[in-house]
C-alpha cells in the first residue's frame, strides 16, 4: 500500500468514486427532503456532517499507505477503548487502563513489523499470541498491587476492553497486509457500513417487529432482514473488485457482514444498556462516539480476515 | 448474584472540547500526560528565556492543601506560581481563571485547561457558587488554589486593591494562604504586548499564614484581603 499503488488501484479508485457518490446523493436526498419537503432532517444532517468529518480522514489514512491506515486504526481502536473505560468507569483504574493501551499499541506495531520466519508484513503468530501476553500483564497487577476489592470487575473490564477493541478491532489494522488490501479492507469497511445504513433506513420506513427488544428498542426484524439481504447481495455486486472470490466466498462473506455486523452493534448495545447510557461518547456529531460507529466492525473484520486467511492466504 | 456498580464518568455525552469547560474534570490520561509535558516545557522556558528565580520555594506546604496568592501584570503569573511547585502537583494545582476570558474561545479554553488546569472562576453573577467550588477542592488534600486577588491583569504594572472574594475563603478556615511576590513579569509581557519579550522574572514567596481564627463576613474578608495585599507590598519591598 502506498499513494502510488492506491492511485494505480482500480479497486481504490472503484471504491472512492462511490464513496463520493453516495455522500453527494446523500447530501441532495436531504436538501430534497428539507428545502423541497420542508421535512425536518436535523438528525439526517448531523449524521450527514459526521460522515463529512469521517470520510476525508479514512481516504486519506489509506491512500498514504499500509504505516498510516495501520496508525489511523490504532488511534481509532484506542478512542473507542477510551470511551468503553469511561462509560465502565475502569479509566479511573489507571494502571489497567495503561497496560490495555499498551496492548492496543502493541497490537499495531505487530501489525506493521515484518514476521522475522516468514520475511512478510505483519506478524501473524505474534499477533495471535498477544492476548496471551496482555492478559497475563492484566492479571500480574492486582498481585502487585496486593490488592482484592474490585479487582475482579476490573481485570474482567480490562480483559474485554483489550480483547474486543483492541484485538478484535486490530484485526483491520492486520488485513492492510494482504497482497490485496485494498480490496478486502475497502469491501470490508464498506460492507460493514452499507449494511448498518441499509438496517437503519430499512427498520425506519418497514420496522414493525422488535428484534431484540430488551437490548435495542429501535433494531427491528424487518431492518434487520433487509440488512442482511443487502449484505448477502453486495459481494455479488462487488465481486469484480475481489480477486477470485467464489460463490462459496461470496455467501460467507456477506453472512459475515450481514449477520456479524448486527451482532457486533447488539453485543455493543448490551454494553451500553447494562451501563444505562445511550452513547459511548459524543466526538462525532450526530453518530454518538467512535465505538458506536465502529461496534459492527469490531465483529466482522475479525471473521473476514480469517475467512480470507483460510480460503486465499493473505499473502 | 447482585449486579456491578459502574461509575460512569459524568460527561459520556458531551463533545471532548465542552468536557473542558465542565468542572470538577474526570481524570484523562491524555489530557494529564499532556499538562505533564507543557508543565516541563513551561518550566524550561522560564527558566532560559526569563531566567525564572525562585526564593523561598521551601515555605510551600508539601502535602496539604494550601492557597498561594500574588500580584498580577501578565499572563506568565501562574506559569511562574506553577513552576515553584513539585512537578507531581500541577494535576492538582488550580488557578482561578477568569470565566469570561479563558472558557469561552476554544483555542484560550485548550490552553487555560490542559497546559494550566485552570479554574473557571465566575467574577460577576455567579461568585459564591464559585467559592464554594474553592472550598471543595480546598477540602480533598493536596489541592493548590492559585489566586490573583485584583481580579484582572493590572494596566500599568502596579498592585491594585485585593478583591474581598480570597477574604471570603479564608476566614474562618484552617488552610494556609501563602503570599507571593512576582517582579518582573510586567515588563517581559505585560497586557499590552502580544508577545513575551526577554527579562528576568523573580519570585519571593512569604511564609504561610492561617486565618482560622477570623469571622466569616465580608468586613473580615477586606481586612484579611488588606493584610495579604500588605504583605505581597513587604515582599515587593524585600525583593527590591
Amino acid at each position: 500500500m502506498s499513494v502510488h499503488a492506491a492511485l494505480q488501484s482500480d479497486v481504490f479508485r472503484f471504491y472512492l468514486v462511490i464513496t463520493l457518490e453516495a455522500l453527494v446523493l446523500a447530501g441532495g436526498v436531504i436538501a430534497l427532503l428539507k428545502w423541497g419537503f420542508g421535512a425536518k432532517v436535523d438528525q439526517a444532517l448531523r449524521a450527514y456532517r459526521g460522515w463529512l468529518m469521517m470520510m476525508p480522514v479514512l481516504v486519506f489514512s489509506i491512500l498514504l499507505g499500509r504505516g498510516t491506515s495501520i496508525l489511523f486504526f490504532t488511534i481509532v481502536a484506542m478512542i473507542a477503548f477510551k470511551e468503553f473505560a469511561r462509560a465502565t468507569g475502569l479509566y479511573r483504574d489507571w494502571l489497567m487502563t495503561a497496560v490495555v493501551y499498551l496492548g492496543i499499541v502493541a497490537a499495531g506495531v505487530i501489525s506493521f513489523v515484518s514476521d522475522p520466519h516468514a520475511h512478510v508484513p505483519g506478524w501473524y503468530g505474534l499477533f495471535m499470541a498477544l492476548p496471551v501476553y496482555v492478559i497475563a500483564a492484566i492479571l500480574i497487577i492486582p498481585i502487585a498491587r496486593n490488592r482484592v476489592r474490585g479487582q475482579l470487575q476490573s481485570l474482567a473490564l480490562s480483559i474485554v476492553g483489550f480483547i474486543y477493541f483492541g484485538w478484535m478491532f486490530g484485526h483491520l489494522a492486520f488485513l492492510t497486509n494482504a497482497v490485496h488490501a485494498y480490496s478486502y479492507l475497502l469491501f470490508v469497511l464498506f460492507a460493514v457500513e452499507l449494511n448498518d445504513v441499509a438496517g437503519y433506513v430499512c427498520g425506519k420506513f418497514f420496522g414493525v417487529h422488535p428484534l431484540r427488544s430488551n437490548i435495542s428498542p429501535n433494531k427491528t426484524w424487518e431492518g434487520s432482514l433487509a440488512a442482511l439481504a443487502v449484505s448477502m447481495t453486495l459481494p455479488w455486486l462487488l465481486r469484480f473488485t475481489l480477486p477470485d472470490f467464489q460463490p462459496r466466498d461470496c455467501l460467507l462473506a456477506g453472512l459475515i457482514i450481514g449477520v456479524g455486523g448486527q451482532l457486533g452493534d447488539l453485543a455493543v448495545s448490551v454494553i451500553k444498556r447494562d451501563l444505562g447510557i445511550k452513547d459511548m461518547g459524543a466526538c462525532i456529531p450526530g453518530h454518538g462516539g467512535i465505538l458506536d460507529r465502529v461496534d459492527s466492525l469490531v465483529y466482522t473484520a475479525p471473521l473476514f480476515l480469517h475467512m480470507i486467511r483460510y480460503f486465499h492466504d493473505l499473502y | 448474584m447482585s449486579a456491578w456498580q459502574y461509575d460512569s464518568a459524568r460527561d459520556l455525552d458531551v463533545t471532548p472540547l465542552e468536557r473542558l469547560r465542565i468542572f470538577p474534570r474526570e481524570p484523562d490520561m491524555l489530557v494529564y500526560g499532556a499538562r505533564l509535558i507543557s508543565a516541563l516545557l513551561m518550566r524550561l522556558w522560564l527558566r532560559t528565556y526569563h531566567r525564572l528565580s525562585i526564593t523561598g520555594q521551601g515555605k510551600l506546604p508539601k502535602s496539604e492543601s494550601f492557597v498561594m496568592v500574588a500580584n498580577h501584570s501578565s499572563h506568565l503569573d501562574a506559569l511562574c506560581l506553577l513552576a515553584a511547585l513539585q512537578l507531581r502537583r500541577v494535576h492538582h494545582a488550580f488557578p482561578a481563571a477568569a470565566q469570561d476570558y479563558f472558557f469561552v474561545r476554544s483555542s484560550r479554553l485548550i490552553a487555560a485547561v490542559v497546559a494550566v488546569n485552570a479554574l473557571p472562576f465566575d467574577r460577576q453573577a455567579r461568585a459564591c457558587e464559585s467559592l464554594n467550588l474553592c472550598r471543595q477542592l480546598l477540602a480533598a488534600p493536596g489541592n493548590v488554589l492559585i489566586f490573583f486577588p485584583e481580579g484582572t491583569r493590572s494596566a500599568a504594572g502596579e498592585i491594585a486593591e485585593f478583591k474581598s472574594g480570597v477574604g471570603l475563603l479564608l476566614a474562618g478556615t484552617r488552610y494556609p494562604v501563602v503570599p507571593c511576590y512576582l517582579a518582573g513579569a510586567y515588563e517581559s509581557w505585560s497586557r499590552h504586548r502580544w508577545f513575551p519579550r526577554p527579562g528576568q522574572i523573580r519570585l519571593t514567596i512569604g511564609e504561610p499564614r492561617t486565618y482560622s481564627d477570623r469571622e466569616g463576613g465580608i468586613d473580615s474578608a477586606r481586612h484579611i484581603c488588606a493584610e495579604l495585599r500588605n504583605e505581597v507590598l513587604a515582599l515587593a519591598g524585600d525583593s527590591q
